[in-house]
């Protein structure tokens, strides 16, 4: 990596945990949680200001070995950043490290280069794509929007906002909101950007 | 650049800009975002735009007048200040941001200062992907504007989700650790609908943000 560069994100996604580690593999800040769980069996604390490399290298488990092995990944360019899966271990209230992933590529289109598992395989693949549904939860509800509606919820995935939309259509703004108002209520969406992904996913708005 | 915990040096800094302002706690936000308020407070011919949840716009005000040492009241009355407010509508929010840059543009002001302070799943703020929607359009809207919009993530208290998504992938610009830098993790505005917004987790039929 230059020197200057934004240092390495180290996620972990299902704990809601993020480091951001500089040049030098210090970590220069975490979320609270990640830096004080030393004892939670199976997960990889660190404290902040600590070498996240010199401590996975230091400790003799194979999930510790294959971490740092993530990490020198990203220092040497194969790999962007990495991510850590576990799930929460039974009764005792622990979380076991299902898998570390060296990947490649921004987090919404990132290439998996090296996965090392842990303690159990990982259950899930990671992001899944937008795969089209049947639409039963939704019921009929396309059918209930008028044609304008149906011409808003096309801009609205589009990526459009309301003063596009409007003059795309050649209508006032207030009309428009009134539009996506209705769109995202027959819809049965709790927001925007939900009608949008119900309509990618029930085939409503062809793919480009 | 080391912007350390004083001004962002807004000479070098490409105009429009869009930052996302990596802090931890309130102490670390206030030395970033009062000082590069009070910057543009020293030139008149800068507007100052105060942005978050309702009363914290005007928290920030408040403190920034403590900074300055006087009441700000003729400012804010002149329209040289504003402190616009957060909407759960995302519609809303937008247009809370745009009218007063538009405005900012008529007064003929040569530099607006924004400080968004992000909040992420309350219920005075837009659902987190109409959120993360507004910050990545925020991009193409801003690029009309001469302004510097500064958007402070609390990674002590927010989830990783926010700081990833958001913060991460859609500001062009970021200052981690007091160090300013250009942000690989940025996803342009015409992507991020498709590889990112889509794809949240939470919208495959996770039940959490």
């Amino acid at each position: 990596m230059a020197n200057g560069e934004l240092g390495y994100a180290a996620v972990d996604l299902q704990r809601g945990a993020i480091a951001i580690l500089d040049p030098d593999g210090n970590v220069t800040w975490a979320d609270e949680t990640w830096a004080t769980e030393e004892n939670e069996t199976g997960l990889p604390g660190v404290p902040i200001g600590a070498n996240l490399l010199d401590a996975y290298r230091s400790r003799g488990e194979t999930i510790a070995q294959t971490i740092a092995n993530a990490i020198v990944a990203v220092f040497d360019g194969r790999a962007t950043y990495f991510e850590i899966e576990h799930r929460p271990n039974g009764e005792n209230g622990s979380a076991v490290v299902t898998s570390v992933a060296a990947l490649r590529g921004n987090r919404a289109s990132a290439v998996v280069i090296h996965r090392g598992v842990g303690v159990r395989p990982a259950i899930t693949a990671r992001t899944p794509d937008v795969r089209p549904r049947s639409g039963e939860l939704i019921g009929n509800a396309i059918e209930r929007l008028t044609p304008r509606e149906r011409q808003v919820l096309d801009f609205m995935a589009a990526g459009l906002d309301n003063r596009a939309i409007a003059a795309k259509l050649r209508i006032q703004y207030t009309t428009v909101r009134g539009h996506v108002r209705a769109v995202i209520e027959k819809l049965g969406a709790r927001s925007r950007l939900e009608a949008v992904a119900r309509a990618y996913q029930s085939g409503w708005v062809a793919k480009q | 650049m080391n912007v350390g915990a004083g001004a962002l040096d807004t000479r070098a800094l490409p105009v429009p800009s869009h930052i996302a302002l990596f802090h931890r706690g309130e102490a670390e936000l206030r030395d970033h975002a009062l000082a590069f308020l009070k910057e543009g407070f020293d030139r008149p011919n800068e507007a100052l735009f105060c942005f978050g949840e309702p009363s914290v716009g005007e928290r920030l005000l408040r403190t920034l007048e403590e900074s300055v040492g006087r009441d700000l009241s003729p400012e804010y009355r002149a329209g040289r200040i504003v402190v616009g407010q957060a909407d759960p509508d995302v519609d809303r929010q937008l247009d809370n941001v745009i009218g007063p840059l538009e405005g900012f543009r008529a007064s003929g002001f040569t530099l607006i200062r924004f400080v968004g302070i992000v909040a992420w799943d309350v219920p005075t703020f837009p659902p987190p992907e109409d959120f993360l929607w507004f910050e990545s359009k925020l991009n193409e809207l801003i690029s009309d504007f001469r302004v510097i919009a500064l958007c402070p993530y609390d990674v002590a208290h927010m989830p990783a989700r926010a700081i990833a998504y958001g913060g991460l992938e859609t500001h062009p610009l970021v200052v981690s650790g007091g160090v300013l830098r250009e942000n690989p993790q940025f996803i342009a505005p015409d992507r991020y609908l498709r590889e990112r917004l889509l794809r949240l987790p939470w919208l495959q039929g996770e039940t959490s943000a």
